[in-house]
This record gives structure tokens, sequence and C-alpha cells, in this order.
């Protein structure tokens, strides 16, 4: 093996090199972050600007601001803003909680989308929407419920007399395959009128979104993004395996408890509001570790990620075709592949 | 120099679902010195040592830390007190040496905020003595096993224990590399006081490194004392059931067996 550094001499010049190394992966952090922030931002920019018509910013930000301006008003505040805003929790919320399971359980297919805890969310979403006609209140709730059944269920099941990680995701792949039949068996039993809104929210869409149906997802990722970031250096010592982390202090099943109900809260209520937008937890962490570098804490990176994908994935939905395509649709086109490449290449690793 | 501590272990059963493997120990840790428990394969070593670090909790019996049982110490302080370097860590993907050391730091940070100016000189003062510092901005994966070894040593150094607990800190290991890590702990217990209790499965090398050897037959403590009390002939016999001649090592003059099995003897 080549190692090119030069070896320091005591303690205070080993000080100064370690600082030196952590200082330029801190800077690589944070040029990373600024950039996918000023990228969303200018995402979110375009979601208000682009439309039927195009509205110049200007226009955008005087109707934002309460001016009535004819047109204007109406396409930014009533359409626009909802949608842009909705892409923008939903997407951070999918990227943080994605990033949460795939590191605590050091799989990067233990994400929410792989082990079921979506469908689940979705399920009960579907039958809120089209057996009980239920309001918007009632079916997040039950679908933040069903994400934590969901994961009790995995669990119980996935439990044997040692953890495995592999086992829980090859179950979760299986429990998400029993609710998509649910939620398939639901379709064919509602009433024609409701199965064209149910299908669009489940293919993940920004669409119709409202200003008064964003409040619960709004509220939940401010409360919980703060309790993950808190949990981030709890989650770090996890990573090493359950052994290292009770000797290093952490109360490993507390910890973990914690980080896996405010992840299913977070994913379960951002797919009650939007839809299941397909493999966005999925890819916002892996990206993020890529781009940013894996030995700091990428929580924040992958939720920006997650409000780029969608964002971006939402515009070229609505403007790249002819025909629209919900967002889901689009993030589903960029998934898939990812997840057959990572399928293989673990194989190949023997991972699986 | 570490302070001294009284750790002490009291009819202590331990084990895993409805398998008893330690069935009632009694022993006390020399404090600020080197012990080694050795045994044969399944004889309870790791499930004892796991049992000591508080991984595992004994169905009954005490152990006890200061007059406290270490059950009732909150985890983070245990934590700056009593350390595990566990036989098989988890690599984290991707991470800098000096960012995995310094996770060792974890029970003296708080919970936000970044490293201060002594977790930087624990990390440095660990990766110095491990002597590893030149790879502190490398990615781990790019290290050889026997590197590797000394960073886990290294992240375990950075927790600042008073207790350190290993086990089988040299399985897997070529040989120089497993007198290289043996030495390094030497250091780390001559230089600092650190108590180091570890698992070995070398009896020759344990002989050699060890102060006090605790001797481990199906979950009870049948031995214990410095080498040469331990280290007999008949007692390997009925420890490991191993035919063996014990002679002074010629380099340290501990107790070193010689195998006899059945070809070979004159």
């Amino acid at each position: 093996m080549t190692m090119t550094t030069s070896r320091p001499d005591n303690v205070s010049s080993s000080v100064a090199f370690i600082r030196a190394g952590r200082r330029h992966r801190q800077r690589r952090w944070m040029l990373v972050t600024g950039t996918m922030a000023l990228l969303a931002a200018a995402l979110c920019c375009a979601m208000l600007i682009l439309g039927n018509t195009i509205y110049p910013l200007d226009q955008v930000l005087r109707a934002l601001f309460g001016e009535q301006i004819k047109g204007v008003s109406f396409a930014v505040s009533t359409l626009r803003l909802p949608r842009m805003l909705a892409g923008l929790f939903a997407g951070f919320a999918f990227g943080i909680a994605g990033y949460t399971f795939q590191t605590l359980l050091r799989n990067p297919l233990a994400n929410p989308n792989v082990i079921g805890i979506t469908s689940g969310s979705s399920a009960a979403a579907v039958f809120c929407l089209t057996v009980l006609q239920a309001g918007n209140a009632f079916t997040s709730v039950a679908a933040v419920v069903a994400g934590l059944l969901t994961v009790v269920v995995i669990y119980i099941l996935s439990r044997g007399k040692i953890f495995s990680i592999g086992r829980l995701i090859l179950i979760g792949i299986g429990i998400q395959a029993m609710l998509d039949a649910v939620i398939s068996y639901l379709l064919l039993i509602s009433s024609e009128k409701d199965v064209p809104t149910a299908i669009q929210w489940l293919s993940g869409s920004l669409n119709g979104s409202k200003m008064n149906e964003l409040p619960p997802l709004v509220l939940i990722v401010l409360i919980f993004t703060p309790i993950l970031m808190i949990l981030g250096k709890h989650l770090h010592v996890l990573e090493l395996g359950e052994q290292s982390a009770s000797s290093l202090g952490v109360s490993t099943d507390k910890t973990r408890i914690a980080l896996i109900v405010a992840a299913v809260f977070i994913v379960a209520i951002a797919t009650a509001t939007t839809g299941p937008i397909a493999f966005v937890s999925f890819l916002a962490g892996p990206i993020a570790k890529r781009l940013v570098g894996n030995g700091s804490y990428n929580l924040i990176p992958a939720g920006l990620v997650g409000i780029n994908l969608v964002l971006a994935a939402d515009l070229v939905g609505q403007f790249a075709f002819v025909t629209r395509f919900p967002v889901g649709v689009i993030t589903g086109l960029l998934g898939a592949p990812y997840l057959i490449f990572l399928l293989i290449r673990m194989n190949r690793k023997g991972e699986l | 120099m570490k302070p001294n501590h009284t750790f002490t272990a009291e009819q202590v059963v331990a084990g895993y679902e409805n398998k008893t493997v330690i069935n009632g120990v009694d022993l006390t840790i020399p404090s600020n010195r080197i012990s080694v428990i050795v045994g044969s394969n399944g004889c309870g070593k790791s499930t004892l040592l796991k049992a000591l670090a508080r991984l595992i909790k004994p169905t009954s019996g005490s152990i006890m830390l200061d007059g406290k049982p270490i059950s009732r110490y909150p985890s983070k302080q245990l934590a700056r007190i009593v350390g595990l370097l566990p036989q098989s860590p988890i690599v984290p993907e991707g991470i800098s040496v000096a960012d995995l050391v310094g996770r060792g730091r974890f029970p003296h940070q708080s919970l936000l905020g970044g490293w201060s100016k002594k977790d930087y000189e624990a990390v440095a003062e660990a990766m110095d003595m491990m002597d590893i510092t030149e790879f502190a901005n490398h990615n781990i994966d790019e290290l050889s096993g026997g590197q590797r070894q000394r960073v886990w040593i290294a992240m375990a150094i950075a927790q600042q224990t008073d207790i350190l607990f290993l086990d089988e800190p040299t399985t897997f290991l070529d040989i120089t590399y497993q007198i290289e890590i043996l030495d390094l702990l030497t250091d780390l217990n001559r230089k600092h006081g650190t108590t180091i209790v570890m698992v070995l499965h070398d009896i020759n090398l344990s002989a050699r490194y060890a102060d006090h050897i605790f001797a481990l037959q199906e979950g009870r403590l049948v031995a214990e004392g410095n080498p040469t009390e331990v280290i007999t002939s008949e007692r390997v016999k009925d420890v490991f059931g191993l035919d063996c001649a014990v002679i002074p090592d010629p380099v340290s003059g501990s107790p070193m067996i010689v195998p006899k099995g059945r070809y070979h003897a004159s």
C-alpha cells in the first residue's frame, strides 16, 4: 500500500494534522450542502414561475406578498405555492426518513420504500379514501398508525434468535408485496368515481395539493427534524454495531426505537399528503453520501437531495413531455434502475 | 496514572436465552494490571467478558464497580470508566480513520456541537500511540487487517476509560501483528495504568503478557493467579485437555507450553 502522507512527530502536530483533515472534510460538507440548498431554492422559484403561463419573478413575489394581480395571484397562491410547498416538505421528509433507516440498519435497501412501510401507510390511506371516504386529518393519522404497525410486524417476524438485517429486509419485501395486494383489492372493490383519485394519489403526485392539507406534514417535519439531528451522534455510534455502541454508553434499544418512530412518523405523514413518491427515500441518502462523503452526519444533505429530486422530477413531469406525468412516475424511472444496480452489486459482494 | 478501581463479580450466572454459559463465577479484577482470561473453545470466556462489560445482563449474581452494581450507573458515565473492544466490530463504509477514532469520544461529548480541544488531543494521543496518525485522513477501507485492528484499539483508547476489556484482540492477525498489538496494549498499561482484561486464545502469549490469569472451564473459574502459578502441565491437561510439557520461555522466563500430541514424542 502506498501511503504518501508524512508522519507528524508529537501530539500537538498530530492534533494540527487531524484538525486540518477534518476542516477539509467539513468545508466539502458546507460546500455541497450550500450548493444543494441553492439549487433547491432555484427549483422552488421555478415551481412558482413555470406553469401554463410563465410569470416573471417580480410578479410572483408581489402576488406572494398579498398583492392582487389578475391571473397571477390565483395561479401562484392557490395552485403553484401549495404544490411547491408539498414537494418541498415531502421531499425533505422522504430524504431524511430514508437516510435514517439506511444508516440505522446499515443497508441502503433498508428504506421505507423497499421494506413496506410506505406500502403500509398507502394501504391505510387508500382504505380511508375509498372505503371510508374519510377526511384529510383522519387519513394522515391512519397512515402514521399503519406505518408504525407495519414496522412492528416486520420487527416481530424478523426477530428470530439473532437479529439479522438481511432477514428484516427480505421479510419487509414480502410484507410490501402483501400490502400492495391489499391496495389492489381496495381499488377493485371501491366505487368507480374514487378510483382515479386513488390511483393518482398512489403514483405520488403533487397535483391538486391544497394549502389546508399541508399543516400536519409541516408540523411533523418541524418537530422531528430537530429530534433526528440531536440523535445524530447516537446514530453514528449505533453504526459501529450493537456491542461497540453499548460500550460507548448508548442505550441501543431506546435509541433505535426513538429513531424508528421519528422516521416512521415523518415518512407516513409525507405519504399521506402526497402519496408514496417512488424511491425518493431510497435514492436521497446514497446520493447525499456520494456527494458529501460518509464520515459526517448527512441528514440535512439527504433531505436537500430529497427536495431537489421531488421538485426537479415534478418539473420534468409537468413540462418535459406532451402528456403530464405525476412526480412519482419520474422518480420511479430513476429509482428502479438504481435498485437493480444495487441488488446486482450486493449480490456480487455477497451482502444479501 | 489511572485511578484505582475495585471491580468484582460475585456468583455471576450468565448466558443466552435458555442456555447458561457462565455458572457462578466470583472474581476480582486486579486494578491497573493486565489480566487474561483463558480456556478452551466454548468455555464461556467471551460471555464472561460481555457480562463484565455489561453487554449482557447476568441471570443472577452481581457485578460491582467501586461498590455499586454496574447496572445502576448511567450508561454514559459507565462508558467513561469501562470500555470494550468487541471481537468483530462493524466498520462503517467509507469513513476516515480520524473520524472513526473520534467516535470513541461519544461518552465525553454533548449531544450537539463538534470536537472540543480535549477530543482532538485524546484522538491524537490514541492515534500516536497506535502509530496510525499518518493514516488519519485515509479511508478505513484502504487499511490492512493489522492496521484496522490498531484503529479499533485507538478508538477504545480515545474513550479514555480506566478499565478496558478486549475480546480476542489478536485473532485473525499474523503473528507479527499479534505481538505488535500486545506490545502496544502493554504500553497502554505501563504508561497510563489502564486496567486491561482480555480474552486470548494463545496460552503462551497469555502467559507472557498477563500479570494475572483467569482460567475458565465449563463456565466456572478453575484457577487464577500469576502465570507461573496457573500454567502447569496438570492444569493445561484439565482445562484444555492437552498433554504438554511446560518449560520457561527462553525470551521472557514466563511458562511456555510445548504440546505433546500422539506422534513425535521421544
